[in-house]
């Protein structure tokens, strides 16, 4: 069932199929994504500047969430010797660079009303443009190599390598005094909050992940037809 | 052949390639000096600021002049054949890469120790801050030889983008200096953070002969 996962035929088949409805769904939450956003109420603290959070919390989480789904892939790769693995690990780079730089954007816009500065070295900042580093190491390693094994395996390696700069970020809040808030969202709590903040945030959340999922199938898509020498 | 006796053999090669390439060693130190002396001319000659600095130029400029020479990690041996020679006669390619790290650790790292000394004198810089640098340099040039292998085992095929080596080592560093550093904070406890970093010492000695066996694997494969 899960076959087109690992397997660049079944994947080409089901993203065929996939790919249409999915743009449209993605649209129709979008909007309403941003309609809720707009109908949301204002923080009776931060006022407007609050709506930052709708761009800057799915960006963030999907900037990881897309280093852990390379890292996932690369220990598939290694282990089991898919190729498919590789495939995908170049295809996604680049977006989780993009959410990355989007988070640290969009986070330093919301930081000059808030905290009063664009950029102070607190440990989550710190740890989210490391991360970025981390992603412009792999795009840079993507062009280095001649030979396609080693450039494949070597890039997989290297992002396990880094992986350990996950847990970091997600626990920077809770391990350093930090500037940033801690998560105000966790599985094992009930959410800190207020129920009309939370809808549209879910939303957008699907929404971005919506969108940087129909950017990775084009692009997965692509990287295919490259290998098959179509393009 | 026994393995302690290879062991000894391929440490007995080492020192003789270590005093082969000794002016190597010395041009790194040298450089450390030189750099040391610019950022003075560079940031004026005020004594008090100079002893608020000092430690932070030191570990960063010790870091800077550590990645120069780590090109020539597994270069030489790689392309005289000589890592294959050690691997047919026995020796796995990650217990290769491990006396490779330790070798690069009492022969390269170590001598650099006799620098510091020095260089805390030009910063005036109080007598247990020595001591707390001597001590972190120990734990984290172990480290530093364990990045370099890692990095410099990626770019054997590499020959177009040779910075990208030293780029790895700088990024996967930043957590030692961060640490290092904070032990001359009298906020901080000296035992944690010594802890901490003989912690990471420990994961990078763990991880880094599997990745540059399997880089190195790999190289030779497609060499």
């Amino acid at each position: 069932m899960f076959k087109f996962l690992v397997n660049p035929n079944k994947f080409n088949k089901f993203a065929d199929i996939i790919l249409k409805p999915l743009v449209i769904i993605t649209l129709l939450t979008l909007i309403a994504g941003l309609l809720l956003v707009y109908l949301s109420p204002l923080d009776y603290q931060q006022g407007l500047t609050v709506k930052i959070m709708y761009i800057h919390v799915p960006s963030a989480w999907l900037a990881l969430l897309t280093y852990a789904i390379m890292t996932i892939y690369s220990i598939i790769g290694l282990a089991f010797k898919i190729p498919f693995s590789f495939i995908i690990n170049k295809a996604i780079a680049p977006i989780g660079a993009v959410f990355t730089i989007l988070c640290l954007f969009s986070g330093s816009m919301w930081g000059k009303p808030m905290w009063g500065t664009w950029w102070v070295w607190d440990a989550r900042l710190t740890s989210v443009a490391i991360l970025f580093i981390l992603y412009l190491l792999i795009i840079f390693l993507n062009h280095t190599f001649e030979n396609r094994e080693v450039r494949e395996k070597t890039i997989a390696i290297f992002i396990l390598i880094g992986s350990i700069n996950l847990p970091i970020i997600k626990f920077s809040v809770d391990w350093w005094n930090t500037l940033h808030q801690p998560a105000s969202i966790s599985k094992l709590s009930s959410p800190s909050i207020d129920i009309s903040m939370l809808q549209p945030l879910l939303v957008m959340t699907v929404a971005f992940s919506l969108v940087g999922l129909i950017i990775a199938i084009l692009r997965i898509k692509a990287e295919i037809l490259m290998r098959k020498n179509y393009l | 052949m026994g393995l302690i006796k290879k062991i000894f053999f391929f440490f007995k090669r080492e020192l003789n390639l270590f005093y082969s390439n000794i002016a190597d060693l010395f041009s790194n130190i040298l450089f450390f000096f030189l750099s040391i002396f610019i950022f003075v001319f560079a940031l004026g000659a005020d004594e008090q600021f100079l002893k608020n600095i000092g430690v932070g130029i030191i570990w960063s400029l010790l870091l800077l002049s550590s990645t120069l020479s780590l090109r020539k990690f597994y270069e030489d041996d790689f392309n005289n054949g000589v890592i294959k020679i050690i691997h047919m006669s026995g020796i796995s390619y990650e217990l290769i890469v491990f006396l490779k790290i330790m070798s690069h650790f009492f022969f390269v790292q170590i001598p650099f120790l006799i620098s510091i000394p020095i260089a805390c004198i030009f910063f005036n810089l109080p007598i247990n801050e020595v001591y707390n640098l001597i001590l972190t340099f120990i734990i984290g040039s172990l480290i530093l030889s364990c990045l370099g292998s890692i990095s410099a085992s990626m770019n054997l095929l590499n020959k177009t983008n040779f910075s990208i080596g030293s780029l790895i080592v700088l990024l996967f560093f930043i957590p030692v200096i961060i640490f290092s550093i904070g032990i001359n904070n009298s906020e901080a406890s000296f035992s944690s953070l010594i802890n901490l970093l003989l912690g990471i010492a420990l994961i990078f000695l763990g991880i880094s002969p599997w990745s540059s066996a399997s880089f190195i694997k790999l190289a030779i494969r497609n060499k």
